[in-house]
């Protein structure tokens, strides 16, 4: 359940992938969409990503979606490192580097992540962060065209990018002997980006951009909930107010120079983590890394992005009611919770496991359950480094059930949480439910890579990366009851409640009587 | 491999301090791929527990994450008349409590495992699947034997899951591309045919559904003799024999005949449905028809094919649609197996999706379609086709690194009537498919003249362009 960590990041490349496409989170959160979303398209049901979705306590990720990418695995039962390790190294530009070996299959992933972020975006240009991520597969000095693309899956690999509020990243997972391909493709754009760059990729990305707004935002239903839950939760002027997929306006505004300053401001060397994992020779590895990254200059040009700290509780509740065309009456809410990176954050991530994550969680057995008053009932963490982390709470109401009922039935779990903490045998589920999830996240090469990258870039730690699951088990009842006490509170939440259109809820009836049900 | 500097960079319009920083770019020939690891899809070994289950097992070192998939013979076409969904509410009421353990405690158990266990019904059958870390794989293997040999099915835990399947619907009428491939199933397949319906029932059927209804299509087809048990992972240290003895070798049950299963036939005279969603920002397409399935020896070829016309960003679709245009986001062409059988009687929905902007609804239509004429006149290339191949083939590694692909591969092949070999098969036979056989392939599986087009959006704004393209009768239907 923990992860909504990536939920707001947006793909430049591959387009719908088969994660993003059926199960989306406007949907029925829960155990549903993994069920539905198999039976429900005509694309690969089976896809792995279609498991990831299910462990996010329907706080779906569209974040990590490329074509290939494999989900879950090689988890290591033993706490701990898992035996796993990883080097680092530092090249004269500035370059961070981290290696780590694993040999069991013929697969190499290599991850590059850019401490740039919709953070750093400026008032009147949110979304250029995503929109630049698109235009680095545009082509760049020895690279023609969509030749990223063509160049790693003509090679049998795969790739994609993502933004998030945070970082942005690249990364392509290879047949192990075609791994100097994807470091000549990402040293190449690294360093010569701004000699492909032109008006006609500019403008088309835009488009696309606009198009991938529409389809994951404005086209579903509840589409706009985290956009609107963001906006409340961080207040007007913090970095994180807005989401990383930007406004239309904002996108429509852009210009080329602004990529082109954007380039030259984040896309650098020593603001940058590359990550390599999988059947590599680590000697070997550096040297091709050093060969194609190390003539590339560093440079100063990045301001450090607007301070995103604020006080630990809101001091009162936020609130907003959406009148839409949705199927159901919605209740969500943002909590401010501990930044990522500390304890309070891994408690905070245990308690919102025991209330809202998976099909044994209070919430579920409350409102799924008991009471019968929810169609899906779960909580979501979005770890954040450089603000207040955000705990989603997303209910779908069940048939003409109204908000105000599932409210109290909320605010009455949490408040028995916070008086009396979790059970021991809570605690177990939890810690083993969130211990599975690492482990599949470390397992799989490019899901390690991703992780390295990530604890090396907001942390300064990749070693982090690889003792994260035992500090989650570190964590005490004590301490998850204490962040329940201290930030599961009414007066430290956004709350968004929607309500459909009465019009619209009625033709929705009409058309089932008509139509039947989706399959 | 000597390193020379390009004077791409030196010579580009980037001015100031780009153009600075690419020309003390050192710039190097694009490398030549090192030697290749060879690597082929796992071979399982197959056998048999005296309770006639079949067992597939196939151990893969490192992979501590074990993945157990249960095929079960419970087709969607068993389902009796007006009960459409009572698969579905079978499937789900799997974990919801046994002999042993009520609802709740069943859900608390399996979480102690740290396991994650799914179930859904399909057109084939029941696929339950199961996630769990070796070290605890005896105890959730024993809940999954509990779930599937004595189901409690308690009617207040059924009447609830009715419930709640009966909520979902709205949701999956509202999404739009749930609700094109609900539409293109009601216009490709006969009435009479089950897959013409919704996988998971509709709200007349659905509240039909009882813990009788239900126990009454278990009890008809679920046994172990007719089951597959698909066991993959790191299974060194672990008896594996001792612990399916003591799960589900404990599950019983009597024999059956085969079911046999209706032929799949569909009408994919050339129209177009216009599923109206007034205010729509976008139109979502699904484009489909039915064709060949893993069995034809054609299969190859038309998986090459539908990859060169939209299986990526730089397939043909989308180096038009999205990389010149911008009209999307992106739009795939694919082909799933539907149910497939050694008797020829199933098929795969070939189909493209995607969803485009409102206003170039007409425009995309029109250059969809040009690209299909273009590939019918022109046929693939050879540097089209190697590209794919290589794709195609090159990433079975990735593809499989984890327990979990595997054994869904491996459960789709039991599922799908084919030998166990048959993904390693493939990717011979897609390295030895030529141009000419996969360019065949997929103008037989796309033809521009039937194809069946459903478009989800708003009417008042794409019905006229749509009709100027003559791609076939447009019809309107509400929601």
């Amino acid at each position: 359940m923990r992860t909504i960590v990536d939920r707001p990041t947006d793909n430049a490349d591959l387009g719908p992938s088969v994660a993003g496409r059926g199960a989306s989170w406007a949907g029925v959160p829960q155990h549903v969409p993994k069920k539905s979303a198999r039976n429900g398209n005509f694309a690969d049901r089976r896809c792995a990503c279609i498991q990831w979705q299910d462990s996010t306590a329907g706080l779906v990720q569209y974040a990590i979606e490329g074509t290939y990418m494999p989900m879950g695995h090689t988890a290591t039962a033993q706490a701990g490192s898992g035996g796993l390790t990883a080097t680092e190294h530092r090249l004269a530009n500035g370059l961070r580097v981290i290696l780590s070996e694993d040999h069991l299959t013929p697969v190499a992933a290599v991850c590059l992540w850019y401490d740039v972020g919709s953070r750093h975006e400026v008032k009147g240009r949110t979304g250029l962060a995503h929109l630049f991520e698109h235009l680095m597969f545009q082509g760049s000095a020895q690279v023609h065209g969509n030749g990223h693309f063509e160049l790693v899956q003509g090679a049998g690999g795969s790739l994609n990018g993502t933004t998030s509020f945070e970082r942005t990243n690249y990364f392509e997972t290879m047949p192990a002997h075609q791994l100097e391909l994807a470091l000549w493709l990402e040293a190449d754009r690294m360093g010569s980006l701004l000699t492909a760059l032109d008006d006609e990729s500019m403008e088309n990305q835009r488009d696309v951009v606009k198009n991938e707004r529409r389809q994951r935002y404005d086209n579903v239903p509840y589409g706009t909930a985290f956009e609107k839950l963001t906006a409340l939760m961080y207040p007007e002027g913090h970095p994180y107010h807005h989401t990383p997929i930007g406004s239309m306006a904002d996108l429509d505004a852009a210009t080329l120079e602004d990529a082109r300053a954007f380039f030259r401001t984040y896309y650098a060397p020593n603001n940058a983590v590359l990550s390599v994992v999988g059947d590599i020779d680590p000697e070997q590895t550096l040297a091709w890394v050093e060969k194609y990254f190390g003539s590339i200059p560093g440079h100063d040009g990045k301001q450090p992005p607007r301070d995103g700290s604020l006080p630990d509780v809101i001091g009162g509740e936020l609130r907003e009611v959406v009148e839409e065309e949705v199927p159901a009456r919605a209740l969500m809410a943002a909590y401010r919770l501990p930044s990522d990176g500390t304890r309070e954050a891994d408690a905070a991530d245990l308690a919102l496991t025991v209330l809202g994550g998976g099909e044994s969680s209070r919430l579920h057995n409350r409102l799924v359950r008991r009471d019968q008053t929810a169609v899906a009932a779960g909580f979501g963490l979005l770890r954040l480094a450089g603000a207040p982390s955000l705990g989603w709470l997303d209910v779908k109401t069940s048939g003409g059930v109204e908000v105000p009922q599932i409210e109290a039935a909320v605010d009455e779990e949490l408040a028995r949480f916070a008086a009396e903490g979790p059970t021991d045998e809570e605690m177990e589920r939890a810690q083993a439910q969130l211990e599975r999830e690492w482990l599949d996240r470390l397992g799989t090469v490019a899901g390690r890579a991703d992780e390295l990258c990530r604890y090396a870039v907001l942390f300064g730690d990749p070693q982090l990366a690889l003792t994260a699951v035992g500090r989650v088990l570190e964590i005490t009842a004590e301490e998850v009851q204490a962040v329940a006490k201290a930030r599961l509170r009414p007066d430290n939440r956004a709350v968004l409640v929607y309500e459909p259109l009465a019009a619209a809820a009625d033709a929705d009836a009409q058309e089932d009587q008509q139509e039947g049900a989706d399959q | 491999m000597t390193d020379t500097a390009a004077t791409t960079g030196q010579n580009a319009d980037a001015t100031g301090k780009a153009a600075g920083v690419t020309s003390e770019m050192q710039f190097h020939p694009q490398p030549q791929a090192g030697p290749a690891t060879p690597w082929a899809f796992p071979a399982p070994e197959r056998g048999a527990l005296p309770n006639g289950l079949t067992v597939l097992r196939c151990h893969r070192p490192g992979q501590q994450l074990v993945a157990v998939e249960i095929f079960l013979a419970a087709p969607l076409e068993a389902e009796p008349q007006n009960l459409d969904g009572v698969a579905t509410i079978m499937s789900r009421a799997f974990t919801e409590g046994t002999d042993k353990h009520s609802a709740e405690e069943f859900a608390a158990e399996l979480e102690r495992c740290g396991a994650t266990l799914d179930a859904f019904a399909d057109h084939p059958g029941v696929r339950v699947s199961l996630e769990v870390p070796v070290s605890r794989l005896p105890k959730a293997l024993g809940l999954l034997a509990d779930a599937l040999r004595a189901p409690a099915f308690a009617d207040g835990e059924i009447e609830r899951l009715v419930r709640n399947r009966l909520d979902e619907i709205p949701h999956e009428a509202a999404n739009p591309s749930r609700r094109a491939a609900k539409q293109l199933s009601k216009e490709l397949f006969p009435a009479s045919l089950r897959m013409s319906r919704p996988r998971q029932g509709t709200e007349e059927t659905v509240k039909n559904i009882d813990s009788a209804a239900v126990r009454a299509f278990y009890e008809a087809h679920v046994r172990p003799a007719t089951a597959t048990a698909v066991v993959v992972g790191d299974l060194d240290g672990t008896d594996l024999d001792a612990v399916l003895a003591d799960t589900l070798g404990e599950w019983t049950g009597n024999t059956a005949e085969p079911r046999p299963m209706t032929p799949i036939t569909a009408d994919d005279t050339g129209r177009v449905v216009i599923v109206d969603r007034p205010g729509a920002v976008q139109t979502q397409l699904l484009i489909g028809r039915i064709g060949a399935d893993r069995h034809d020896r054609l299969w190859p070829a038309q998986v090459l094919g539908t990859y060169c016309l939209g299986g990526t960003l730089t397939s043909r679709l989308d180096r038009v649609l999205r990389e010149e245009k911008g009209y999307t986001y992106g739009v795939r062409a694919f082909g799933q197996v539907l149910r497939s059988a050694a008797d020829g009687t199933g098929a795969a929905m070939l189909a493209i999706s995607g969803s485009v902007d409102t206003e170039s609804t007409g425009p995309a239509l029109d250059d969809l379609w040009k690209v299909l004429r273009t590939l019918a006149a022109e046929g693939l290339t050879d540097a089209e086709r190697d590209v794919a191949v290589q794709n195609l083939v090159g990433v079975a590694p990735l593809k499989y690194e984890t327990a979990s692909a595997v054994a869904g591969t491996l459960a789709d092949q039991v599922e799908q009537q084919l030998p166990d070999d048959f993904q390693a098969q493939l990717y011979a036979k897609l390295a030895q498919t030529g141009t000419v056989e996969a360019t065949a392939a997929v103008v037989n599986a796309f033809p521009v003249d039937r194809l069946v087009t459903v478009l989800v959006g708003d009417a008042s704004q794409i019905a006229e362009p749509v009709r100027a393209l003559n791609i076939g009768e447009v019809t309107v239907v509400t929601g």
